[in-house]
C-alpha cells in the first residue's frame, strides 16, 4: 500500500523480475518456517489455557439448584473431563465423539457457550473490526504522514510546536475518556451523530451509505487520533534525519523543486523505520480496538475475545489466538517484502 | 532562546486540558439515605374505564438494551439472561410467575391438580394456542422439550430442571401428568422454561444441538417472531400475528446491546433506546433528568437477590467433602453419612463469625457504595417473598464495641501490633470479591477498614471472577463477597446449607455449614405434603433465625433494581417479577 503511493525508481525497474523471483522463494521459505512457530503456539497457549484456575463447567452451572451429577454430565458431554494431553489432541486432530474435526480440517470446535463453531463466530465480527480499524488506519497513515513530512519541513516554526503538542496530548488522552465525551457532546446534547452501533436500527433493515458514515465518523475518529500522533512524530523525527543528508542537499542543489525533494528523495528514505511499526499494525488491526470498540458499541472481535477468556471458553480463546498468531506472522512478513519494495539495497535472503 | 515560548506554549495547553479534565469529574453524587425494608404491595384498584371507539396506537418499535450480547435461542439451551430474555419474548412457557407477586401462575397451563401423595401433576393445557405457522401447540411439544432436556445428546446447564422427574405421560392432547420421584414444593419452578416447537425438531433430538432454529428460530409461540440477531449488536423481532392473546400493538422489538454501561446510558438519554435498566450509580442521574423535565419515568422495585460474604467454616488447607464418600463416586449418595470438618482456625469460631457481623456497617455500605440503592437483610429470606419473610427478625446492629465484647470474651486479645491472638493463631483473613466489579471492589476495601480497627488483620483481594468461583467452589477461601440473584419467589434454599452439599469443587455448601436441627427443618419445608404456605413459613421463621444466629455468610443487602422507560411508550406496567409479559398492549407514540 505504501509502496504503491511512490513511483518505483528507474534504477530498480531492470532488476524487477529477478527481484520478485527472490521474493517468492523468500516467502515460501519464511511459510515453511511459520508451521513450526504455530504448532509451538498452539502447544503453548493451549497449555497456558488449561492450567490456568477457572472452569467453564463450574461457571456455567454457577446456580445452586444445580446438582453434582447434572454438572459431571456436562462436563463429560464438553469433553473437558479428560486430561489436558488428550484435549489437545482431540482439538488438533477431531473427535467423532466430541464433535469437532479437529485443527488440521480447519474446525477450531465449537464454543462452549454459543454452541456454534469458533470460526464463524470470528469471521462474523472480522468486517466490521476491519472497517474501523482500517479506516482509522489508512486516516492516521494519511494525516500522521503528512503533519510528520510537513513539520520536518517547517523545523521549528509554530506549525511544528502545535504538532508536536498534539502528538503528545493525541497520545495521552485516554481512549475512554475522549469517547465517552465525545458521545456526551455530540450524540447526548447537540445530538447530531448516533450514540453507537453501525447503523441505525429499524425492523425493515434497510442500510444507507450516509447513516454508516454518521455512525463510523466517532469511533473512527477516536481510533485515528492515535495512529496521527504516533505515526506524525515519528515521520517528523525520520525526515528531519534524512533532511541533513547530503543527497538531499545535491537534489536541492541541483535544482529539483523542494516538493519533489522532499517527498521523492526524502519521505521514501524516512519510510523504513514507520514500516517496521506498519507490521504490528496490520496484525494490530483485528485486536487494536478493544476500547473503542466497546465505548461506540462496535460489533467487532475485541468484545468478543475479552469476553471469551474470562469466560473460560476454550474453543473460541484458542481460535482467537491462532488467528492473532497467523496476523503477526503475515504482518512482519509483510513488512520485511516492503522493506525491500522501498529500500532497494535491501535483500530479502 | 526558541524553545522558551514553545514550552510556556505547551504549558498552557497541559494546564487547559488539565482544566477541561476536572471540569469533567463526576459531581458529588447525593446519597438517599432511605432504607425500606418492607416491600411496596401492590394495591388492587378497580378503575372503570369509558368504552372507547379509538383502536390502540399500531406500529412502532420498542427499542431496548443491555450490556450483555445472548447467546442462544433455544429455550432450553440458553444459560444467560440476555438469552432468557429474548427467548421469554419467543417461547411461552408451561408457567410463569405472575409479575406483582412472583407466584407461579398458568401461561401455555390453564390449571392443574396434584394427587394425594403430592408426586403427580397433571396439567391441563390451553386448547387456543398455535405456533406462529399455525400449527396447534399441544402437550406432546412440553414432553418433547422436558425429555430433550434429559437426552444425553442434549448438552445443557438445565439437567436439574428434570432431576426429580420420573415420569410425563401424555394424557390428551392438552393433558399431560408428570411424576416426580419425591415431594418437592419448588416442583413447578422447573416449568418456567420455553417450550420447543417439536415439529421442527427431529423426534430422537439428534439435531437440537446442531439445529439452524437455536440461532434463528422460525417458528415460535411469544409476541414476537425472530427477524435478525447481528452478535454483539442488536437482535430484531417482528409482530407474532398468530400470538394467542392478540397480534402486539408495536411492529417490532429490538434489543440493542452495549458493552459499555456509560454508553447504554447515553442512548437512553439520546432517545436511542425506550426502555432499559441502569446501575446504582446512575440512578440519581435519572432521577435528575426526570426532574426537570426529561420524557422519562422509573419504577424501582427489590431484585430477587442478596448480596453476602461468604464465612468458610473448615479449613481451607484441607478442603474436605461434607460426607463420608462411602462408594468414592466423588458425590453424595443416599445414606452417606456426615463427616465432621477439620474447622478453619478462626472462622470455625461462632464468635468470630458474630462480631464480624456486628462490626460489618451493611447501611453505611449501601448508602456509600450502592449509593442508596438496596436494603439490609436479616437472614437468607427476601422481603419480596412476603408470605415466608420473617419480619420480627432484625439485622445484626452495627456496633463495633459489642463486637470486640464477643472477641474478647471468645478470648481472642489483642498484641502488641494491635492485632488480636489466641492460642497463638493471629486474626488474619483474606477476603476476596471479583475484580471489575466496582461496588463489590469498594465493599471489601470498607470492610476490611472496620475489620482491621478491631483487630484483624484483613487481606483484600479482587481476583478474575473464574478464579475466585474456583476458590469458593473448592473451599479453598477465608472469606468471599459475592450476590445471589434470580433467587425465584420460594424460600427454599437448602442446596446452600445442607451436608450432602458440601462437595469439593462443586457443591453449593461451601462454607461447610452444618446444623442438624435447620437441615431437619428445612427438608420439611420443601417436602410438606400439601405445601401449605402458613405451614411452611413457620418453618422458615426458624430457619432464617437458626442462619442468622449460627452466621455461616455476613448477610448483606438486597438490591434495589430498576426499569426506565422513555414516556413514548404507554401501557408499560413493570411488576418486581416480570417486565414485559403484557408487552403486547404497549403503543408507541410516534
Amino acid at each position: 500500500m505504501v509502496g504503491g503511493v511512490l513511483p518505483p525508481t528507474e534504477t530498480s525497474n531492470p532488476t524487477w523480475t529477478v527481484e520478485f523471483a527472490d521474493v517468492r522463494t523468500y516467502v515460501a521459505r519464511r511459510l515453511l518456517q511459520a508451521i513450526p512457530t504455530l504448532l509451538g503456539v498452539t502447544i503453548f497457549s493451549f497449555a497456558l489455557t488449561r492450567l490456568a484456575p477457572g472452569d467453564p463447567v463450574q461457571l456455567m452451572t454457577f446456580d445452586p439448584k444445580m446438582t453434582v451429577k447434572s454438572r459431571e454430565i456436562l462436563r463429560h458431554q464438553l469433553c473437558l473431563d479428560r486430561t489436558t494431553v488428550e484435549q489437545y489432541f482431540i482439538w488438533l486432530l477431531g473427535s467423532q465423539e466430541c464433535n469437532t474435526r479437529g485443527l488440521i480440517r480447519g474446525d477450531f470446535g465449537d464454543s462452549l457457550y454459543d454452541k456454534r463453531p469458533a470460526l464463524d463466530m470470528i469471521l462474523e465480527r472480522v468486517p466490521a473490526t476491519l472497517e474501523l480499524t482500517g479506516t482509522a488506519l489508512l486516516i492516521g497513515i494519511l494525516i500522521g504522514l503528512g503533519i510528520g513530512i510537513y513539520s520536518a519541513a517547517k523545523h521549528g516554526t509554530l506549525f511544528d510546536s502545535l504538532s508536536r503538542i498534539f502528538a503528545v496530548i493525541g497520545q495521552a488522552i485516554p481512549t475512554f475518556w475522549l469517547g465517552l465525551i465525545m458521545i456526551l457532546v455530540f450524540a447526548v446534547i447537540l445530538r447530531w451523530l448516533p450514540v453507537g452501533g453501525r447503523y441505525t436500527l429499524s425492523i425493515e433493515g434497510t442500510k444507507n451509505f450516509f447513516d454508516h458514515l454518521k455512525h463510523l465518523m466517532m469511533p473512527a475518529f477516536v481510533l485515528a487520533l492515535f495512529w496521527i500522533a504516533i505515526l506524525s512524530r515519528y515521520m517528523r523525527t525520520e525526515m528531519l534525519e534524512v533532511i541533513r543528508q547530503d543527497y538531499m542537499r545535491a537534489a536541492r542543489a541541483k535544482g529539483v523543486p523542494k516538493r519533489k525533494v522532499y517527498f521523492r528523495h526524502g519521505a521514501r528514505n524516512a519510510l523504513i523505520p514507520f514500516i517496521t511499526i506498519l507490521g504490528p499494525a496490520i496484525a494490530g488491526l483485528l485486536s487494536g480496538a478493544v476500547i473503542v470498540e466497546r465505548i461506540f458499541s462496535w460489533p467487532g472481535m475485541g468484545r468478543l475475545a475479552i469476553d471469551a477468556v474470562f469466560q473460560r471458553d476454550f474453543p473460541l480463546v484458542m481460535a482467537t489466538v491462532m488467528i492473532g498468531a497467523v496476523l503477526v506472522i503475515g504482518g512482519n512478513l509483510l513488512s520485511d517484502i516492503l522493506y525491500g519494495a522501498v529500500d532497494p539495497r535491501i535483500r530479502l535472503n | 532562546m526558541k524553545s522558551l515560548p514553545k514550552f510556556t506554549l505547551a504549558l498552557g495547553l497541559l494546564a487547559l486540558a488539565a482544566f477541561a479534565i476536572a471540569a469533567c469529574t463526576p459531581q458529588e453524587v447525593q446519597v438517599v439515605q432511605t432504607a425500606i425494608v418492607e416491600v411496596e404491595r401492590e394495591v388492587q384498584v378497580t378503575v372503570v374505564v369509558e368504552p372507547t371507539s379509538v383502536p390502540p396506537q399500531q406500529g412502532g418499535t420498542i427499542i431496548t438494551s443491555s450490556f450483555a450480547d445472548p447467546t442462544i435461542f433455544n429455550p432450553i439451551l440458553w444459560n444467560d439472561s440476555p438469552s432468557a430474555t429474548v427467548s421469554g419474548l419467543l417461547f411461552l412457557s408451561l408457567v410463569d410467575q405472575e409479575p406483582f407477586t412472583g407466584e407461579l401462575v398458568g401461561e401455555i397451563a390453564s390449571g392443574w391438580e396434584v394427587s394425594e401423595d403430592g408426586l403427580t401433576y397433571t396439567f391441563t393445557l390451553r386448547d387456543d394456542i398455535e405456533w406462529s405457522d399455525g400449527t396447534p401447540l399441544t402437550a406432546n411439544d412440553f414432553k418433547f422439550s422436558y425429555d430433550a432436556i434429559a437426552s444425553e445428546l442434549v448438552e445443557t446447564a438445565r439437567k436439574s430442571n428434570i432431576e426429580l422427574v420420573d415420569n410425563i405421560e401424555l394424557i390428551d392432547d392438552h393433558t399431560v401428568a408428570v411424576t416426580f420421584s419425591e415431594v418437592d414444593c419448588t416442583a413447578l419452578g422447573n416449568f418456567t422454561l420455553g417450550m420447543m416447537p417439536s415439529h421442527m425438531y427431529a423426534a430422537d433430538f439428534t439435531d437440537i444441538m446442531d439445529s439452524p432454529e437455536n440461532t434463528a428460530p422460525s417458528v415460535v409461540s411469544g409476541q414476537f417472531a425472530f427477524q435478525e440477531w447481528v452478535p454483539d449488536d442488536h437482535v430484531t423481532l417482528v409482530r407474532n400475528d398468530n400470538f394467542v392473546d392478540g397480534a402486539p400493538n408495536a411492529d417490532g422489538w429490538i434489543y440493542r446491546i452495549f458493552a459499555d454501561e456509560s454508553a447504554e446510558l447515553a442512548a437512553l438519554l439520546a432517545g436511542e433506546t425506550d426502555v432499559t435498566g441502569v446501575g446504582a450509580q446512575f440512578v440519581s442521574t435519572i432521577e435528575g433528568r426526570i426532574a426537570s423535565g426529561d420524557p422519562l419515568d422509573i419504577f424501582k422495585f427489590f431484585d430477587d437477590g442478596y448480596n453476602w460474604i461468604a464465612m468458610n467454616q473448615a479449613n481451607p488447607d484441607n478442603p474436605q467433602n461434607g460426607f463420608e464418600d462411602l462408594n468414592e463416586d466423588g458425590a453424595y449418595t443416599e445414606g452417606e453419612p456426615l463427616l465432621p470438618q477439620d474447622p478453619h482456625p478462626i472462622l470455625g469460631d461462632p464468635a468470630v463469625r458474630q462480631a464480624i457481623s456486628h462490626a460489618v456497617d451493611v447501611q453505611g455500605i449501601v448508602n456509600k457504595v450502592a449509593f442508596g440503592q438496596g436494603a439490609q437483610i436479616p437472614s437468607n429470606v427476601l422481603p419480596a417473598i412476603g408470605w415466608a419473610f420473617d419480619n420480627t427478625l432484625q439485622p445484626y446492629e452495627y456496633d463495633l464495641e459489642k463486637a470486640e465484647a464477643i472477641l474478647e470474651e471468645a478470648g481472642w486479645v489483642k498484641g502488641s501490633d494491635g492485632v488480636r491472638r489466641k492460642d497463638g493463631q493471629r486474626l488474619a483473613l483474606t477476603l476476596e470479591t471479583n475484580a471489575g466489579n466496582e461496588t463489590r471492589e469498594n465493599i471489601i476495601v470498607l470492610v476490611q477498614d472496620t475489620l482491621n480497627g478491631i483487630g484483624f488483620d484483613i487481606t483484600a483481594q479482587a481476583v478474575d471472577f473464574s478464579s475466585m468461583i474456583g476458590e469458593l467452589l473448592g473451599q479453598t477461601f477465608d472469606m468471599i463477597l459475592l450476590g445471589w440473584t434470580g433467587k425465584g419467589s420460594d424460600p427454599d434454599d437448602v442446596g446452600l446449607w445442607e451436608y450432602r452439599f458440601d462437595t469439593v469443587g462443586s457443591g453449593f455448601n461451601f462454607t461447610s455449614y452444618y446444623n442438624e436441627e435447620m437441615e431437619a427443618i428445612g427438608q420439611a419445608a420443601k417436602t410438606l405434603p400439601g405445601c401449605d404456605p402458613s405451614e411452611r413459613a413457620e418453618m422458615y421463621a426458624d430457619t432464617q433465625r437458626m442462619l442468622h444466629d449460627d452466621a455461616p455468610y455476613v448477610f448483606l443487602y438486597n438490591p434495589l433494581a430498576n426499569v426506565i422507560w422513555n414516556t413514548r411508550v404507554e401501557g408499560i406496567d413493570p411488576g418486581p417479577w416480570r417486565l414485559w409479559y403484557d408487552v403486547q398492549d404497549w403503543t408507541i407514540s410516534p
